[in-house]
């Protein structure tokens, strides 16, 4: 169910460093991106092409030098306000277990005690964490804290959901794992879903579409659309050929 | 530039105009001089005491080194005591156990409570103040080193002794380097307690030594020589603790160490 | 991931050594143990022998027994409770101040960079001053009486708190304030709600370390300018005649900081250390 007006909208979006005054090197230069509602979007590149910065100011926790910064038709001015993040890491507080720091997600949201109890229990469930309310973040393993960073971004009933390379820190084998739960938390909870990764695969698993992104200045270098349902096989031909095209483009 | 301008000018000019304001309020007569000598009295009584002496002709650097010779003498005792009695109980478990709880309650006697007892002992002389000195870093050193031993990397050891090192020479050869940056530090914490020991120790039996000196002064209503005492003691620290961390930098610059800004 | 490797150890070891250094003691209940009460039993026990085949000077150093006996015959129970109340409420006083205003202002410096630069420079100008130093001073402006040692206790257990908050507050993970943004958390509700505990560890450990150090401030304080306390009992008992009253007095001593700190260190785990981070 696509609708006509677009979720996210990008346009001439440039970030400068202020030490660089001369715009030699600006962390965006000029892009534009229109994403619509409930769209799966990856952004990929190396390390230091700006996805990240582009995350952030969609976020609202960095500004744009110059270019326009939308979601659902309203500029945006700060973060919160139904922009969800996930970071990679260490962002789960830690003096709260892991109800506790879904439960205060929930309650900014206007939920009394009550209700952010059993949202909560209702989401631990959801992310496959059922049982484990009462835990810590340090006693949580690393696949397992992300769950609840999930969680708890749900819990705001955000608007989009962005993701800062939320699987980056975990091992292979969980992280094929998490992708996988995302996917299909995600196809119970449809949201708009801008995701930033460094990995090529993980970004042809997940993605609806694919922005690469080169570095210096950042700029979109390859926009492709992912016709394939969910789940996707990686012997996959369109999927190899994807990889190779993507590959290529980062080179 | 501008950023590294403003961290410095920044202090400088708070600390002028808290300067300033204390000379006015003190010319103004806000401040009694006996209680708040002004910066300048300040500098004056400072003059006084470098060339003139105070009291009987005991210049300040003459009490300055006596402070600091009482420190370093006390501190060299500790450290040739405590570091082989220290690498010897982090190396052997048992001993370690047995000697655990001993350590713990003999590092909370305070140590200047100890004073009566060291002037029983040792007379009014040197001697109690060097003991105390001793006794103050003893017990963090010891505890310093116990842990240093007790820290080396165990992998370590391991590849070490796949390389056909043992005994003697595993000890020197690598317990010893990698348990160094440790006890370096407990050393840099141990003279740190030290000076914070003779201060107290200076107050009672003896008329030189910066401790010794803001207290006779203090008995003479001399408030500036105490503040110049004072100010004196805090710079003593500040040169200690920096001009150690910069020395352990130097020295091991592989260890990245945690500066222990945050206790004594 | 790798660089977290190996940084895992480093990070093990610096916190091994901040704590032991920052606290001077474990908590009493963890250093008991079968190993270490033989330990203690076997110094007292060379202790007792040696004073009475070695020395056997009462007047030099009286055996453990000795030293219960004169303690017993010289000092009622009323004095000496008398004397362990004034030196307690002194240490109390003065580290509550210094708690207060030390947390307070630790907080306020870290979370207000433009505070920071107003106070840090005569905050760092007098911290070097060794506690002791301000003894004759403190009693310059307050007398002999108990402000001077409050006073002197304050200022001793002050820059610990202050510094550890500061601190703190400093070293709160970026992400962590980012991700409360991202709920729509901001202003004082980030300070108070999200900021304030994320550095409460750091706030525990101060006041940990400031308590300990209140103790050996609080007794130099009692022994060189006090006519009560536990400081002045053991300094006037170094009359021959009394010795094992002093020595009875010292040990008090430290067995009363053991006690205090393990009793502050179960307080602050009950507030602090729920999450362990």
């Amino acid at each position: 169910m696509k609708s006509t007006t677009n979720k996210i909208n990008l346009n001439n979006v440039c970030k400068k460093f202020i030490s660089d005054p001369e715009n030699m090197h600006p962390v965006l230069g000029d892009v534009s991106l229109q994403i619509e509602e409930n769209e799966f979007v990856v952004l990929l590149g190396r390390s230091g092409c700006g996805k990240t910065t582009l995350l952030n100011i969609v976020a609202g926790l960095e500004i744009a030098t110059s270019g326009k910064v939308q979601v659902d038709g309203i500029d945006v001015t700060g973060p919160g306000r139904g922009k969800g993040m996930v970071f990679q890491q260490g962002a789960l507080f830690p003096w709260l277990n892991a109800e506790q720091n879904i439960q205060f997600a929930a309650r900014k949201q206007g939920l009394n005690a009550e209700q952010s109890k059993e949202l909560s229990q209702k989401l631990l469930l959801l992310v496959g964490l059922a049982g484990a309310e009462k835990k810590y973040p340090f006693e949580l393993s690393g696949g397992m804290q992300q769950r609840v960073a999930i969680a708890r971004a749900l819990a705001l009933d955000p608007q989009i959901l962005l993701m800062d390379e939320p699987f980056g820190a975990l091992d292979e084998l969980t992280r094929i794992e998490m992708q996988n739960e995302l996917l299909r938390v995600w196809s119970l909870k449809q949201k708009t879903v801008v995701f930033v990764t460094h990995s090529i695969w993980e970004g042809l698993m997940l993605a609806d579409r694919i922005i690469v992104l080169a570095p210096r200045p950042g700029r979109i270098v390859l926009e492709k659309k992912i016709d394939r349902q969910r789940p996707r096989k990686r012997s996959d031909p369109m999927l190899i050929e994807l990889y190779e095209e993507i590959w290529t483009s980062l080179q | 530039m501008n950023n590294k301008i403003k961290s410095w000018l920044i202090p400088f000019i708070v600390l002028t105009v808290f300067l300033l304001s204390w000379e006015l309020a003190s010319f103004l007569g806000f401040l009694r001089p006996t209680r708040f000598p002004a910066p300048s009295k300040l500098w004056m009584s400072f003059l006084d005491l470098t060339f003139s002496g105070y009291p009987a002709d005991v210049t300040i650097d003459q009490h300055l080194l006596k402070t600091i010779e009482r420190i370093i003498i006390g501190f060299l005792l500790s450290v040739s005591l405590s570091v082989p009695l220290g690498l010897l109980i982090g190396g052997f478990h048992v001993l370690d156990r047995l000697t655990s709880t001993i350590i713990a309650f003999c590092r909370s006697i305070a140590t200047l409570s100890l004073l009566p007892l060291a002037i029983v002992w040792f007379g009014t002389g040197e001697q109690a103040k060097i003991f105390l000195i001793a006794y103050g870093c003893f017990w963090v050193m010891l505890s310093n080193v116990i842990e240093a031993v007790k820290q080396v990397d165990p992998v370590m050891m391991k590849a070490a002794k796949t390389m056909d090192t043992d005994g003697l020479e595993l000890f020197l050869k690598v317990v010893l380097p990698s348990a160094s940056p440790r006890i370096f530090a407990g050393m840099r914490i141990s003279l740190g307690v030290g000076f914070m020991v003779i201060v107290g120790a200076e107050m009672i039996g003896t008329v030189i030594g910066l401790g010794s000196l803001i207290m006779e002064a203090r008995t003479f209503y001399r408030t500036d020589i105490t503040m110049v005492g004072m100010l004196i003691l805090g710079m003593m620290g500040f040169l200690l603790t920096t001009g150690l961390a910069w020395l352990e930098r130097k020295l091991m610059p592989w260890q990245q160490q945690e500066h222990n800004r945050s206790s004594v | 991931m790798v660089r977290e490797k190996t940084n895992a150890m480093a990070t093990t070891r610096a916190q091994s050594f901040k704590r032991m250094n920052d606290s001077h003691f474990h908590s009493i209940s963890k250093r008991i143990n079968l190993y270490g009460l033989m330990g203690i039993l076997m110094l007292l026990l060379v202790w007792e022998l040696s004073a009475r085949w070695i020395w056997q000077d009462i007047q030099v150093l009286p055996s453990p027994i000795q030293c219960m006996d004169m303690a017993w015959q010289v000092l009622t129970a009323q004095e000496l409770l008398m004397h362990i109340a004034t030196s307690l409420s002194r240490i109390l006083i003065g580290f509550t101040f210094a708690a207060v205003i030390g947390v307070g202002l630790g907080i306020a410096v870290g979370w207000y960079q433009y505070l920071g630069l107003a106070f840090k420079p005569i905050l760092e100008l007098l911290r070097p001053i060794p506690p002791l130093a301000w003894i004759p001073m403190a009693i310059v402006w307050f007398g002999l009486g108990e402000p001077s040692k409050w006073f002197v206790i304050f200022l001793g257990s002050f820059f610990p708190i202050f510094t550890n908050a500061w601190r703190g507050m400093v070293g709160i993970p970026p992400v962590i304030l980012r991700a409360a943004q991202t709920m729509d958390v901001k202003g004082i509700e980030l300070l108070l709600k999200v900021a304030i505990p994320a550095a409460l560890p750091d706030i525990a450990t101060g006041l940990r370390v400031a308590f300990g150090l209140a103790f050996g401030i609080l007794v130099a304080a009692e022994l060189i300018a006090s006519d009560s306390g536990l400081g002045y009992l053991i300094m006037q008992s170094r009359e021959t005649s009394r010795l094992g009253v002093a020595i009875f007095g010292i040990l008090l001593i430290g067995f009363l900081s053991m006690l205090a700190d393990d009793i502050l260190a179960r307080l602050l785990k009950k507030f602090v250390g729920r999450g362990r981070y």
